[in-house]
């Protein structure tokens, strides 16, 4: 197993009447990206923030590299770049090379060692030929992919990430999730992601913690937690909406949701299939597809929390 | 070598701003000039014939002095404000050299961009009017820059108090104001008017540039240990404040 470089114990931060996070432990195994899932509210930011040590913690240690933020902060960050939410990250009255250049060199680098470094960023994310454009004209996609590459621009070891994919589109997110796996399965990189979007953090993630209240409540492999919540659904697709007779007489068959003109059930038993589909022969409705769906990410992560609340 | 760096990062933003902003900068020479000009025709032309060269070297001193102690003062406190409207400050509070440092050299930056401007727009007034000032540079910028410093300080005390408190625009106006009053008054030999900030270093530049007195070399030092008093103080108040924004989570909001 990979030594921890990212070592979070009994971390604990209060504001006022408010616990945002209390007393959670966990570590980040180097080469790995690990995911902070959580409903809004639910200590992410603040978890995130205080190993960044932008937020300074009540109680508990945190430590990065094996040196302690609260005592060795500057050594930690030559080796740190995050990109955090609800802020720009850049200036975007300058350009992606301006921007790589500048933050460069508010971390120490030597101009001449920049360059080189800036034009990889650039070319890997696919910034090149906007390298010399002003980025307020960027779509939200590019101006992110900026954030990203300036984060990244003294090769930090280790990557920190707030909502990286928020207000994104699928093709963005899919080259920034692309561009993630590349850097820590070719550069080794650690990378620590607190996300909303359940399908990047399954496509990027090997772990997950999921946290609510400011608690840890689990904390699993994704393969894990798939095998422990592993239920199948069943979807079925109708020519209209299902009418609430139906909903009515399926209702004891197990957990039924309906999403438009598709039911989905989770049925308590297999033997309920068969009165399953009598049910909808009965209420003569015609019927254009019927599956079985594994439980997705999503799924868990709604058990998970529901579970906690019982 | 890593600090020199970080320098050469401020002066290039400097540079980069100044360029994407163009209409301003271009309206910032105008306006300079202007100014310069509006100096040198307006002592001439109040004064008549008998105005002699002191009017307007005094003229221009306390001008330079009141323009680098403006800015010298606001810096800080605006640079955080604007980077936390743009929302990149935590990003500078992720450099492993210190966010103290980015906004020493930023308002290094802005003092020196200062002089050069200012002596461009001197001569560029002397070569329109004719009319040259025998004003020994050097030495004028020598002492201002010692003297702002300790105005360095009351800004990074202003920044401070900006990270917790967000706006503080009102107290930077008070501030401002009451230093031109404060300007006026007796410091040599010691009165307790030269413990103030920046008042004695202005006093002495104004007195040795526009009426040629000289001052022993311990007034000096003591106006070099006035800055870096009020520097370390500025320094030491902006790393408490920090330390309590951290704590309160206040560095992100605006």
């Amino acid at each position: 197993m990979a030594e921890s470089c990212i070592q979070v114990k009994d971390l604990t931060k209060t504001y006022a009447d408010l616990t945002a996070v209390n007393n959670i432990s966990f570590d980040v195994r180097t080469g790995e990206i690990l995911g902070i899932l959580g409903p809004n509210g639910s200590g992410k930011t603040t978890t995130l923030k205080s190993i960044l040590g932008l937020i300074e913690f009540d109680k508990g240690t945190v430590q990065v590299n094996g040196l302690s933020i609260k005592k060795e902060r500057s050594r930690i960050l030559t080796d740190v770049g995050a990109v955090l939410e609800g802020a720009r990250n850049i200036y975007w009255h300058l350009t992606p090379m301006e921007n790589l250049t500048y933050f460069a060199g508010i971390r120490g680098m030597p101009k001449k060692n920049i360059a080189e470094r800036a034009e990889y960023l650039l070319e890997s994310l696919e910034l090149t030929d906007v390298a010399s454009k002003e980025i307020r004209q960027f779509s939200a996609g590019m101006k992110q992919k900026c954030a990203l590459a300036c984060a990244f621009i003294h090769d930090p070891s280790i990557l920190l990430l707030d909502e990286p994919t928020l207000g994104l589109d699928v093709e963005i997110t899919r080259t920034i999730m692309d561009w993630l796996l590349d850097v820590v399965e070719k550069e080794g990189k650690t990378i620590l992601i607190t996300s909303h979007n359940m399908d990047f953090v399954e496509a990027t993630c090997k772990r997950i913690l999921i946290i609510r209240k400011g608690e840890i409540i689990s904390h699993e492999t994704v393969r894990s937690l798939k095998e422990k919540f592993a239920r199948k659904h069943f979807v079925v697709d109708l020519t209209t909406e299902p009418p609430e007779t139906l909903l009515e007489s399926i209702s004891t068959l197990g957990s039924v949701s309906a999403h438009g003109n598709s039911l989905k059930i989770e049925l308590d038993a297999v033997e309920h299939l068969i009165p399953l589909m009598k049910a909808v022969e009965r209420a003569e409705v015609d019927m254009t597809d019927f599956r079985s769906v594994e439980n997705d990410l999503e799924d868990i992560f709604l058990e998970v929390i529901r579970e906690e609340e019982k | 070598m890593k600090t020199l760096n970080l320098f050469g990062a401020e002066g290039r933003m400097m540079y980069w701003s100044l360029r994407r902003y163009m209409f301003n900068t271009v309206a910032m020479v105008v306006v300079m000039f202007l100014i310069f000009m509006g100096m040198f025709w307006g002592v001439k032309t109040i004064g008549g014939s008998g105005v002699t060269g002191d009017s307007l070297d005094s003229m221009l001193v306390g001008y330079i002095l009141w323009v680098s102690a403006m800015l010298a003062l606001s810096n800080t406190g605006t640079e955080i404000l604007n980077e936390s409207q743009k929302g990149t400050l935590e990003q500078l509070y992720l450099s492993p050299l210190g966010a103290h440092r980015i906004f020493f050299f930023r308002a290094l930056v802005n003092i020196i961009f200062n002089f050069v401007f200012i002596t461009a727009m001197l001569y560029l007034s002397m070569a329109a009017t004719g009319r040259w000032m025998t004003i020994n540079l050097p030495y004028l910028y020598g002492m201002v820059f010692i003297s702002t410093l300790s105005l360095v300080g009351i800004s990074f005390m202003m920044g401070g108090l900006g990270l917790i408190h967000k706006k503080i625009g009102s107290l930077n106006g008070i501030l401002s104001f009451g230093l031109i009053g404060l300007m006026l008054l007796p410091t040599y030999p010691v009165t307790p008017y030269a413990f103030l900030p920046f008042i004695a270093g202005a006093a002495a530049v104004r007195n040795s540039i526009v009426h040629g007195a000289s001052f022993p070399l311990w007034w000096y030092a003591f106006i070099a240990v006035n800055s870096i008093f009020y520097m370390a103080m500025g320094l030491l108040i902006f790393k408490k404040m920090e330390t309590k924004a951290r704590r309160l989570n206040k560095m992100s909001q605006y």
